[in-house]
């Protein structure tokens, strides 16, 4: 139990490590194509920034956010397992992939279409923003996995 | 001797800021306002002002006539959106011309658009109703406008587009209207002299771009004064001229709703500074010049009224050239729009469904 808790908690921290370099990297590649002068060093401190920012600076914590959603989606992912004859990896790899989407899909519809991570603006982003989600849920169900 | 001095000195700052100070009243003009959002004064008691809902009001000699003023077009009335800025023709006396912003909704689509029309006000109607700018290309978000407008000394028609949030790039390339200023003659035909009229690949209407969402925009003393909302801080008064990037996103003093950055950068070569922004933001809502003397102190000041926490910002300036920054009327919450009125009085819009209009006036 006590290791199930702690691979879901690295799960939940993985997708938000991951969602926040989207965004950071989304951010700074359009920035060094208007020939802004962005450096490796720039980049790692763009990042931590962001990382504490969109963790504590921002309207919404991300990392809450996440694990609501993940969490969520675990459960439904676990009691869709009693029935369906599934590997774990790919079903906890959906159930978070489906926890990124309906953040990024939902979050607008509260705020009159705004895409708040800014890196959920284009469909690219989307896209690349619910396959973070997937890793991690991956991540959590071939733990599960392993540990049976 | 040392005390005398003190005593003397804290005696002397004290003419000193009463002098500075200005003893003023409210009084209200209207009340139970659907969100106004910006005023238009015709004269000391004939005042016109939108509401974010989708009325075009009317004071007429000092009262609020109840029935809304007829002939204005559908409005998105959503987020940020909705019937937004006025402006009177500089002759209006004469032709009765003004000019209206506000958020289009495309037919049939998820989209809508910043929009100005000309029109004719007929008693209590609009007439002669005519599409001047429509903001290209639409956006699916109800959010960051601009949809501020002002006169040029040689009767062009600024108008401030905002970026629209989710478009935010698009400041920085000029083949669409996100975060432009636009300038236009008024009968939405495109001045000669625009600055990049030649340039292919830019749209002839751009003034400036590089902006967020411009929310104030005033005319005065030769310079285009522009305010704009910043996101978590930044929020920037800039001087606006032909043809300059201010910026936005690449250079910014705020940071985003997430907590992430916008930027790590605060300037470039090319893109031009505010002259003064605010850290964390104000919300910057309308503008005005006063160019009065009644009240005396204030004159030559830009007056901001600002939404968050809710007062009006007097900002001394010279020329281009912030002084410093006085704090006033702070106890009537959020203030979207402040005008001065021809006898020096000003008038301010508090924001909200339960709105109001109120003059600010020298104490009895």
């Amino acid at each position: 139990m006590l290791k199930k808790s702690l691979y879901l908690i690295i799960s939940i921290l993985l997708a938000t490590v991951l969602v926040v370099l989207q965004t950071t990297l989304s951010n700074l590649m359009w920035l060094s194509s208007v020939d802004m002068p962005v450096t490796i060093g720039l980049t790692f401190n763009t990042f931590f920034g962001d990382l504490i920012g969109m963790n504590s600076g921002g309207a919404i914590p991300l990392v809450g956010l996440v694990a609501l959603g993940m969490l969520l989606a675990y459960l439904v992912a676990k009691i869709l397992l009693i029935w369906i004859n599934a590997k774990k990896s790919y079903a906890y790899g959906l159930a978070g992939a489906a926890a990124i989407l309906a953040i990024v899909l939902l979050m607008p519809l509260a705020f009159y279409n705004l895409d708040l991570i800014a890196g959920a603006r284009t469909a690219l982003g989307k896209t690349i923003l619910i396959l973070c989600g997937f890793l991690s849920g991956y991540y959590f169900g071939s733990k599960l996995e392993g540990k049976e | 001797m040392k005390n005398l001095k003190l005593y003397l000195f804290f005696i002397f700052s004290s003419i000193c800021f009463n002098l500075a100070s200005e003893d003023f009243e409210y009084e209200v003009i209207a009340e139970e306002l659907s969100s106004p959002w910006a005023i238009a004064m015709i004269d000391n008691n004939n005042i016109l002002f939108t509401e974010l809902s989708g009325q075009l009001r009317r004071i007429k000699d000092g009262v609020l006539v109840q029935e809304s003023v007829s002939g204005v077009p559908e409005v998105l009335f959503a987020g940020q959106g909705g019937l937004s800025g006025i402006i009177l023709d500089p002759n209006f006396k004469d032709n009765n011309r003004l000019f209206i912003a506000f958020s289009s909704p495309d037919e049939g689509k998820a989209t809508n658009t910043l929009e100005v029309i000309s029109a004719i006000l007929d008693q209590n109607s609009l007439i002669n109703v005519n599409t001047i700018f429509k903001a290209s290309p639409s956006r699916r978000t109800a959010a960051h406008y601009g949809a501020r407008m002002a006169f040029l000394d040689d009767g062009t028609l600024l108008i401030t587009s905002g970026d629209g949030f989710n478009y935010r790039e698009d400041a920085q390339n000029l083949d669409n209207h996100f975060g432009k200023v636009i300038r236009l003659n008024i009968d939405g035909s495109i001045p000669s002299d625009n600055p990049f009229i030649n340039q292919e690949g830019a749209l002839p209407e751009i003034y400036s771009f590089g902006h967020r969402n411009p929310q104030g925009i005033v005319v005065a003393n030769g310079f285009i004064y522009e305010n704009e909302h910043g996101p978590m801080g930044g929020d920037e008064l800039n001087i606006v001229e032909a043809a300059k990037n201010y910026g936005w996103p690449a250079i910014t003093y705020g940071k985003d709703y997430s907590g992430a950055m916008i930027s790590p950068f605060t300037e470039k070569d090319g893109m031009e500074q505010p002259i003064k922004y605010w850290v964390p933001s104000i919300a910057p809502s309308g503008m005005t010049f006063y160019d009065k003397d009644l009240f005396s102190s204030w004159t030559g000041s830009i007056l901001i009224s600002a939404l968050v926490p809710g007062d009006v910002r007097r900002l001394v300036m010279n020329n281009s050239e912030f002084i410093e920054e006085e704090t006033l009327f702070s106890d009537l919450g959020r203030i979207r729009d402040i005008v001065t009125s021809p006898n020096g009085s000003l008038v301010l819009a508090t924001d909200g469904p339960n709105g109001k209009l109120i003059r600010v006036k020298p104490k009895q």
